[in-house]
């Protein structure tokens, strides 16, 4: 009954654009709802008009003070270790320019852009889902009333990160290298890992070649003769290079956002031993695994899926995502859980499986909303796996 | 595209460039420090007793420059290898007796006790061995030569050979050591005042000898 309700046959006589907006949107006011519901019974000042703020925690306090106050100077302010270059500034600069136009307070914007953002990231994802009209419920569910919706609905750069990711990779599909570049660039801007996008081109290049019956030792003769390719290339760092050009320029080191994770105490290893150390890290107590258990089990599942793109032959989004998994699983475990529901790919390939059989669909779909209530009550009390 | 290269090369030869100054340098690009240095104040009266337990710690945090976590019920507590405190003073103040009320982390697989160097202006002053879990008060000569004769800063430098790495995989900025619980400043050849309890802190917040 509830697949009736979500699926195609309510839409039957809807365009098809309608019912694509139709669902984020529904979905998107649900899980709103569902949030400010739990937050009105334990947020720590439980006022309608507090909601925004309320549901800012850990790095968000982080982003609102780039987008109001902009990046720290050295020394910073306050005396401590830790100035805020680690954190990208594209979505900050996004909302702190909305908040200068419009004057409204930052996460009021912010919320309002991150749920937009998300809607669009599940509207570009619609022919990476293959058109799946259960997939894309799924996806929409996910990002907007599903488990881990805090991240893509209040101020964090996951959302813009997974609408960018989308752009890359449908510009992939679609052989367009210009436009997959023009995201990477805009991608490697949003966060660290962006810049692997680059890979990605490159990746997504060789594949196209070999399949178009190419063989390897003319593919870099091919590649110099495929300008666009290579602009892509070359444009796809961009985002990271202005942003290292202006932390010279404004504290005089181009590596600070990697140099300042020094005041995390983040030591740099083996991510294969921090995920040993994560799954064998027992719980004191009772048979739930430990938190960092729950994030090495989060690292677990986004390698397994990785290696499901490569089973099916989308080399570029599982090296990228393989990437972007492992590189922050050498500092540690900490916010992996945020960094593998951020892997578009992963995501997508988890909804499309999830669409095949209509219980599981139901049971899924059902699942996102119930949890979306759960986890933003594991939110607002601090749990550390969601950190 | 030659814009697009051009650029990406300048930043780069940027990026191995830095252009920092040598507190920034020491913390965060040669890691050769974990503690970053600060323009702290200094503020402090001579002879004042500074709580570096929660209550009446107000008065700490003007000469606490970096390397230390808290307060907490049992003092502030050291993390990293060094941490620093400094005073400010008249210039031409004499010879000094700064006094420590320190004890050290203790547990099953930490040493048995923390060895605490210090050091005022890169005079080196003496040291202390503090035994696990117990606490000591020390006392460390200053000459006046010691005294930057300029600004009337002296920077306090207690460095922890054996401090202990609390978790693996933990940085050296987060090794721990000793917990501070007062510190005064006095000049040499007065008299040193009966230590204030946790409970007279009220007139240490003000920083006036009761």
């Amino acid at each position: 009954m509830v697949a009736d309700i979500a699926a195609p046959a309510i839409g039957r006589d809807l365009p098809k654009p309608v019912i694509l907006v139709a669902i984020p949107l529904g979905l998107a006011l649900l899980g709103l709802l569902l949030r400010f519901a739990v937050y009105m019974q334990v947020g720590w000042e439980p006022k309608p008009y507090m909601f925004a703020d309320g549901i800012c925690r850990w790095d968000c306090e982080w982003y609102v003070n780039i987008a109001t106050s902009g990046y720290d100077p050295f020394p910073v302010p306050g005396n401590i270790d830790a100035g805020n270059w680690a954190f990208f500034p594209l979505y900050p600069a996004i909302i702190g320019a909305l908040h200068k136009l419009s004057m409204l307070p930052v996460m009021v914007i912010a919320t309002t852009v991150s749920i937009l953002f998300s809607g669009l990231a599940a509207l570009v994802a619609w022919p990476l889902l293959e058109k799946n009209l259960k997939a894309y419920t799924l996806y929409c569910a996910f990002l907007l009333c599903g488990p881990v919706s805090i991240y893509f609905t209040t101020f964090y750069t996951e959302v813009l990160f997974v609408l960018l990711s989308n752009c890359l990779f449908l510009g992939l599909k679609r052989t367009n290298y210009l436009a997959a570049g023009a995201s990477a660039a805009f991608l490697s801007a949003t966060r660290i890992v962006g810049v692997f996008g680059a890979i990605a081109i490159v990746v997504q290049f060789i594949t196209d070649r070999l399949q178009a019956g190419d063989k390897w030792r003319t593919l870099p003769l091919t590649a110099l003769k495929t300008p666009e390719f290579v602009l892509a290339v070359f444009i796809a760092p961009l985002g990271l290079f202005a942003y290292m050009l202006y932390l010279h320029l404004y504290i005089g080191d181009a590596l600070a956002f990697s140099h300042v994770q020094r005041a995390w105490g983040r030591v740099n290893g083996n991510p294969a031993f921090y995920l040993w150390q994560a799954l064998t890290n027992m719980p004191t107590e009772g048979f739930w695994p430990s938190i960092s258990q729950q994030l090495g089990l989060a690292a677990l599942a986004a390698l397994g899926l990785s290696f499901v793109l490569v089973w099916r032959r989308q080399y570029s989004a599982a090296v990228f995502c393989l990437i972007c998994v492992i590189l922050p699983m050498a500092a540690g475990m900490a916010s992996m859980l945020r960094f593998v529901t951020a892997m578009s790919p992963l995501v997508l390939t988890l909804m499309l499986f999830l669409a095949r059989w209509q219980i599981l669909f139901v049971v899924a779909l059902l699942g996102f909303i119930a949890a979306d209530y759960y986890f933003t009550f594991g939110w607002l009390k601090g749990y550390l796996t969601l950190v | 595209m030659a814009v697009a290269i051009a650029s990406e090369l300048g930043v780069t030869w940027l990026a191995l460039h830095p252009a920092v100054g040598p507190d920034y340098r020491a913390y965060y690009i040669d890691m050769s420090t974990t503690c970053l240095n600060k323009p702290v104040s200094g503020t402090y009266a001579l002879g004042d007793q500074l709580s570096f337990l929660p209550r009446g710690h107000g008065a700490a945090l003007k000469v606490r420059v970096c390397g230390w976590d808290g307060p907490a019920g049992d003092g502030t507590h050291s993390v990293g290898t060094t941490s620093r405190l400094r005073f400010t003073v008249p210039p031409a103040t004499g010879d000094l007796i700064l006094t420590l009320e320190m004890s050290a982390v203790g547990g099953p697989d930490h040493p048995a006790e923390q060895r605490v160097e210090v050091s005022a202006n890169n005079v080196s002053v003496g040291g202390v061995t503090i035994p696990a879990d117990g606490l000591q008060t020390t006392h460390f000569d200053i000459p006046a030569a010691a005294i930057d004769k300029a600004t009337g800063h002296i920077d306090i430098v207690l460095s922890y050979p054996n401090a202990v790495q609390m978790f693996p995989g933990d940085s050296n900025t987060h090794w721990r050591s000793i917990k501070l619980r007062w510190a005064r400043l006095r000049p040499a050849g007065t008299v040193e005042p009966q230590p204030k309890t946790p409970e007279d802190e009220t007139d240490i917040r003000e920083g006036t000898a009761a």
